[in-house]
């Protein structure tokens, strides 16, 4: 009934299958040969190893030589990081809120290149810039880190918030520890400073109780520890006054019943700016509940930059939150 | 019918046929596949000349372009064909396995189970675990939640009709779970897995393709040899019965194949969602019904799908690299409701 009927033995017919697979895997073999190429290239600048620093990091150890001139930051906590440590990177990936950058860094960080966003940073634009240390986190970068370390050394930091280790990490890998040293101190010294006038002036009511709140579209929450939680650590405060569980690092609250949670001394709550967010936050501080919390009786409640409470998560960010807190405490810096 | 070709092993157990017509579409198909190939290769944060691409390809490249084209693109567009292609298959047997148009891996819970795996993982395992094993766990997602809706179609045999009905279900099972775990996750991850979910080949690098490429070499070609059956399922699973099938132990074993071929798919590029429905369709409108033929055409659109999706994700919004999945979604959704529209007086 057809045209052509070839037959052919079952046999064969595997042995075809076979062949094309063998072949294909034959090609295979041929580009990876071209890829170890590249690693040896890769290898040769590692041989002179005389100024080189041997740095720990999230993914491993990197070795970085002489003082990198050309960074690429690729975490909102980096980017801040490094205009303290007074280096302007060649590319920066792009801010949550105020793209492209925060409003809080824009001046110094002028005319400098975005190469995407922080959860996929464009790959071929971090490669045009020739960068000689890439700053990333393991967070956010770990399945990219290769790549990125075949662009330029790249030094990872665990998470994205600890401003703290960032500027450590960046100080060592950008060949900066003593200034990274002295923002340290200069940030220790003003935790101290703090503590002392707060107590001072707070005399028996201190330590305070003091609860992160975030309002969503559909649910609220408290940020125990994270960027802003660590650092009203630090300062002395201490957390909400029924949260004893400690290994929460936000607790997400869908049902009101539960605003009794949030008791604290002081609350600050920082929402995004639109309709839906402004009318959770409507529903939740109308509830009858919201009345009997010790902070609302007290008057103590603020709304705090979204921005320098939680999205900047660096050095600066830091120190403008901590300004912020003296300000409402009415304490002099 | 002398516009046949037909290829049939003396045994006569595996056998199949080409129309002739199939072979020129096939042929064009390769040439788009290629053209859009060079294309991929050339486009992206800078744009490099089709002549420059060829030269590095062949190994005479200057070794400018060593990185952006072997480390960065390459692995890239040789996944996304390779997903494309994969999904095109898998969505091929399932429509003709179910007998119905609709039918493909994302809704029948494939993808949704695979989703669930990865997104377990993403939630528990990560941080502990090297994220290599993600694909493990996707892979695994998506055979259990198949291995469910199979056991729950039981009923002395496995009715196509049931086994779409219970996969819905599963489905949505599996889709309230996958939202409930984003809700319970840290900030972090719940943005990790959402790109995930929809889709991308970002990062894609030659690890990735080196573990895909044997699902694709394997299971495609395995197809091939249930085209008799294929052919006789499409008329019904009496008819197929009568003409000497086991509809049964044919179907379980087609059912597996489409589940390795999305599975891994979605293991390594995510929940890129319509090319499994829409390849087969498209497919099907150039040439003739013949299962055999059907197959390279699919798994070449699929290709050329996700490669374009691809393209479109890394150069229509520079320097921001949006998830491929986006654009197939965007281009599928219209054609799904076509695709219903045309059916409305079927």
């Amino acid at each position: 009934m057809s045209g052509h009927t070839y037959s052919v033995s079952t046999k064969s017919l595997f042995v075809l299958i076979l062949s094309m697979l063998l072949l294909l895997a034959g090609c295979g073999s041929d580009s990876s040969g071209g890829a170890s190429n590249e690693g040896t290239a890769e290898a040769e600048p590692k041989a002179e190893e005389k100024t080189a620093r041997e740095i720990t990091h999230a993914m491993g150890t990197t070795t970085i030589e002489g003082t990198p001139k050309k960074i690429v930051t690729l975490y909102q906590g980096a980017t801040d990081a490094a205009v303290e440590l007074g280096v302007k990177p060649v590319g920066v990936v792009e801010s949550w809120l105020e793209q492209p950058i925060y409003n809080y860094l824009k001046e110094d960080l002028e005319g400098v290149q975005i190469v995407g966003q922080e959860t996929q940073p464009n790959l071929e634009e971090i490669a045009k810039l020739e960068p000689d240390l890439i700053i990333a986190s393991k967070l956010r970068h770990e399945e990219i880190y290769e790549q990125l370390s075949q662009i330029a050394p790249t030094v990872a930091h665990e998470t994205v918030f600890e401003f703290k280790g960032t500027v450590e990490l960046m100080g060592e890998a950008m060949n900066q520890q003593e200034k990274a040293a002295e923002l340290l101190s200069d940030w220790d010294s003003r935790v101290a400073d703090f503590q002392e006038k707060i107590k001072e002036k707070m005399g028996g009511q201190w330590p305070l109780h003091v609860s992160v709140l975030n309002f969503r579209e559909d649910h609220a929450r408290i940020y125990v520890t994270g960027f802003a939680g660590s650092i009203l650590t630090e300062l002395g405060f201490e957390g909400p006054k029924s949260i004893t569980d400690e290994s929460l690092d936000v607790v997400k609250l869908t049902d009101k019943e539960s605003i009794t949670q949030m008791n604290a001394d002081v609350f600050y709550m920082f929402m995004e700016d639109n309709e839906a967010v402004k009318k959770t936050h409507d529903e939740w501080t109308s509830h009858p509940l919201w009345k009997n919390l010790d902070a609302v009786k007290a008057d103590q409640v603020y709304t705090v930059d979204e921005i320098i409470w939680n999205m900047g998560g660096g050095i600066r960010a830091a120190n403008l939150m901590l300004d912020d807190i003296y300000d409402r405490f009415q304490l002099e810096k | 019918m002398a516009n046949l070709l037909t290829v049939r092993a003396k045994s006569g157990r595996v056998s199949f046929q080409f129309y002739k017509k199939t072979w020129i579409v096939f042929l064009l198909l390769s040439v788009l596949s290629l053209i859009i190939f060079m294309l991929s290769l050339s486009s992206g944060s800078s744009f490099i000349s089709p002549y420059a691409v060829i030269q590095q390809l062949l190994g005479y490249g200057s070794g400018e372009y060593n990185f952006v084209l072997n480390t960065l693109r390459l692995p890239r567009v040789l996944l996304a064909f390779m997903v494309g292609a994969a999904l095109g298959v898998s969505g091929l047997i399932l429509q003709g396995m179910i007998r119905n148009p609709l039918a493909s891996p994302d809704i029948i819970g494939i993808t949704s189970g695979a989703s669930a795996g990865a997104i377990l993982f993403m939630v528990y395992g990560m941080g502990a675990v090297s994220l290599v094993f993600l694909p493990a766990a996707a892979i695994g997602g998506a055979a259990l939640s198949a291995v469910i809706i199979y056991g729950l179609s039981w009923k002395k045999g496995v009715t196509p009709i049931r086994l779409v009905l219970i996969g819905i279900g599963l489905s949505a099972v599996m889709k309230a779970f996958v939202m409930m775990m984003l809700v319970l996750s840290e900030a972090a991850v719940t943005t990790k897995a959402y790109l995930w979910l929809t889709g991308s080949l970002y990062g894609a690098n030659w690890t990735d393709v080196y573990s895909m490429l044997p699902w694709v070499l394997v299971f495609i070609p395995i197809t091939f040899l249930f085209t008799r059956t294929m052919n006789a399922a499409e008329l019904g699973d009496d008819i197929a019965l009568g003409l000497g099938v086991r509809v049964e132990l044919q179907r379980l074993i087609l059912l597996f194949v489409s589940v390795a071929l999305a599975g891994s798919a979605v293991a390594f590029a995510g929940g890129i969602e319509f090319v499994g429905l829409i390849a087969p369709h498209v497919s099907r409108m150039m040439i003739e019904r013949s299962f055999a033929g059907l197959v390279p055409i699919s798994a070449l659109t699929g290709g050329i799908m996700v490669m374009i999706a691809d393209i479109v994700a890394r150069t229509a919004f520079l320097p921001l690299d949006i998830p491929a999945g986006v654009f197939t979604a965007a281009v599928g959704a219209p054609f799904f409701i076509y695709l219903l529209y045309r059916n409305r007086n079927k």
